[in-house]
């Protein structure tokens, strides 16, 4: 998987992040603008309320006058009930102005200037309306005529209209501010939502990516299962080939090299006889008269032989060592047949096939515990075995009886692990590797054998699927420890 | 070696090693056959003298052949000089002893099926070897060998 992986999951989390606060901050700026529009409203309604006590009261103020007006031209008393009942009516009129301006102390003054010219209209109202109960119409008349009563009125109604205008501003004022907050509500609820979409959104893709990162770096996973399965298997077929080719070349250079040997060997054959001949010239007395005669004597009894005695020699060693890289190459062809094999059994014969040999040397082979039962081949185990036997038996030390002792390990990966300890001379550690090599012995050389047994032991070991290997301390023993699959390797078998 | 009207045997040995041609020559004769023994040290010549200049094989009519055939030879295999042998109608009955170093099964098992009479492993050990060849030598003063056609 590629290392973006976590940097994308950052990308989520910061998303996520962002739309939370940007919900956060809406729900406190709604909360606030909620607030400013409910305080506004309610000072436009407390500005209308202004109004209307305004109004009223102006009202009030003109029914007393129409009042005042109406008795003073007909001197009845039925005219004058309007204007008691407005008379009555303007203080609390005033009152309610009063009221409705109290938290407004801008416009007090003028307020109370308003109060102090409705009272002058109302002494004035009063007096003429007294005139005329009282007869003196002459009197009354005269003050209306004199117009203090309608400049009053016009200043009060100047005034009041000044305030009414004033409160229209206000009021304007407070809906403009209305409006302003809504339209910042509006606004704002919609770039918020806008940010927490397009974080949604990020979140979403960057989700998708992820997700799509995930499924492409399986797929390559199974992909790269898939390859690693077939590399494994090309390898292994291409080991196989080589290991195959192998074999032939070996196979096919010892032949080849057998049949010049065959050559060397035949006319040294053929020399010899010659020389059979030629020594029965050596005792005719005559050859003495020869001045080549006992030089001539020299070589055919002495020079001749030794020579070809080495020649013999040398062929003879030759002809082992192709032996037995014929054999090697051989056994490396053998198709191997898998049977079910009773390893206690199996070491029991192969104990009775050497007891002669340990009995000359009073020595003794025995199996420690009970041994498994495996599947493998039987003639390379007993080629195996009996190459290991053989060399315990071989390899001793002069006055110690061979004591030989078989028995299985406990092993890891459920294999079987056999063991063959000897107490003969042993191997030095510098030679632990070499006497596996083919032709390589260690040692002092005083017994016959071409150094192919554990060569061939391993050769063998591994093609059954298993491994071999030694442990030795010089002059007290040696142990060799086989490691074999219960069951043989299907690829083996194949061949 | 002999045949029912008398007439000599011709042996023919198809062997590239001159050595082993020689060393079976010498045994031979020490079994104490003394036929013609004619050496091809490869297949091109063999080939030439047993089917002629024309390959038909006429050349070799009413004659008393046997083939001492070396699988190993340089310029082509005796398994296709004994598959030619045996599928030329003048030569086909023609005794043909194999003698070689190969002791493959199938390779053995081929050459029978081609029709090769006998089929001998050269031993490795010059002893087993010549006492092989001297036995064989013997084998064919005893053989009776058809004319060709």
């Amino acid at each position: 998987m590629s290392g973006n992986s976590p940097h994308l999951l950052r990308v989520t989390y910061a998303f996520a992040a962002a739309a939370f606060l940007t919900l956060v901050v809406l729900v406190a700026v709604s909360f606030w603008l909620l607030e400013k529009t409910s305080s506004s409203t309610e000072d436009v309604l407390k500005r209308r309320q202004q109004r209307t006590s305004l109004t009223r009261l102006l009202s009030a103020v003109q029914d007393a006058e129409t009042g005042q007006r109406g008795y003073l031209l007909t001197g009845e008393q039925r005219y004058l009930s309007p204007y008691l009942s407005a008379v009555q009516n303007v203080p609390l009129r005033l009152g309610e102005v009063r009221n409705t301006f109290a938290d407004s102390p801008a416009a007090k003054a003028a307020i109370e200037q308003i109060a102090v010219e409705v009272n002058q209209k109302l002494e004035e109202l009063a007096q003429t309306v007294q005139l005329q109960r009282d007869g003196k119409i002459a009197d009354a008349l005269a003050i209306v005529k004199s117009d203090r009563g309608k400049d009053i009125m016009d200043v009060i109604r100047r005034h009041i209209s000044e305030r009414i205008d004033d409160v229209e501003a206000q009021l304007a004022v407070s809906a403009a501010a209305q409006r302003e907050n809504a339209a910042l509500a509006r606004w704002f609820t919609l770039g918020a939502g806008l940010v927490i979409l397009l974080a949604a959104l990020g979140a979403t893709l960057t989700i998708l990516r992820y997700t799509r990162e995930l499924v492409a770096a399986r797929a390559e996973m199974e992909q790269l299962n898939a390859g690693l399965e077939s590399r494994v298997k090309e390898r292994t077929a291409d080991l196989q080939r080589a290991n195959d080719e192998i074999q032939r070349f070996a196979y096919i250079v010892s032949h080849d090299l057998r049949a010049p040997l065959v050559n060397v060997m035949g006319y040294t054959a053929e020399l010899e006889a010659g020389l059979g001949t030629l020594s029965a010239l050596c005792d005719d007395p005559k050859l003495d008269e020869l001045a080549s005669g006992p030089g001539a004597r020299a070589a055919i009894r002495e020079d001749l032989p030794e020579s070809i005695g080495f020649i013999r020699t040398s062929t003879h060693k030759m002809d082992g060592l192709i032996k037995a890289i014929l054999k090697l190459s051989r056994e490396g062809q053998r198709v191997l047949r898998p049977e079910p094999i009773d390893l206690q059994e199996f070491f029991q014969s192969s104990i009775a096939a050497v007891q002669h040999r340990l009995n000359e040397s009073e020595g003794q082979a025995e199996i420690v515990g009970q041994l498994p039962v495996i599947e493998s081949d039987r003639l390379a185990l007993e080629q195996v075995f009996g190459n290991l036997l053989d060399n315990a038996i071989k390899y001793t030390v002069r006055d110690r009886k061979p004591k030989i002792t078989i028995r299985q390990r406990p092993s890891l990966w459920g294999a079987v692990v056999i063991e063959v300890e000897d107490n003969g001379r042993g191997i030095a550690a510098e030679d632990a590797e070499r006497v596996f090599d083919l032709f390589r012995r260690a040692g002092v050389q005083d017994k016959q054998g071409e150094g192919i047994g554990l060569a061939h032991v391993r050769t063998l070991v591994r093609r059954l699927g298993g491994d071999i290997v030694m442990t030795s301390e010089l002059g007290k023993g040696t142990t060799f420890r086989v490691m074999l699959p219960r069951k043989l390797p299907e690829k083996r078998n194949e061949q | 070696m002999s045949n029912s009207e008398g007439k000599a045997v011709q042996i023919v040995m198809i062997e590239d090693d001159a050595g082993h041609a020689r060393l079976i020559e010498k045994n031979i004769r020490r079994a104490g056959v003394n036929n013609d023994i004619l050496a091809y040290a490869n297949g091109t010549e063999a080939l030439a003298f047993l089917f002629g200049p024309d390959g038909s094989g006429e050349s070799s009519a009413r004659k008393h052949l046997l083939v001492l055939l070396d699988l190993n030879l340089p310029d082509m295999t005796g398994v296709s000089i004994l598959e030619k042998i045996k599928a030329n109608e003048h030569t086909r009955r023609t005794p043909v002893v194999v003698l070689t170093t190969t002791d493959d099964e199938r390779e053995i098992q081929r050459c029978y099926d081609l029709g090769a009479n006998v089929y001998i492993t050269k031993p490795v050990d010059y002893e087993n070897f010549a006492n092989a060849i001297r036995q064989l030598g013997l084998f064919f003063s005893v053989i009776q060998v058809p004319e060709t056609k």
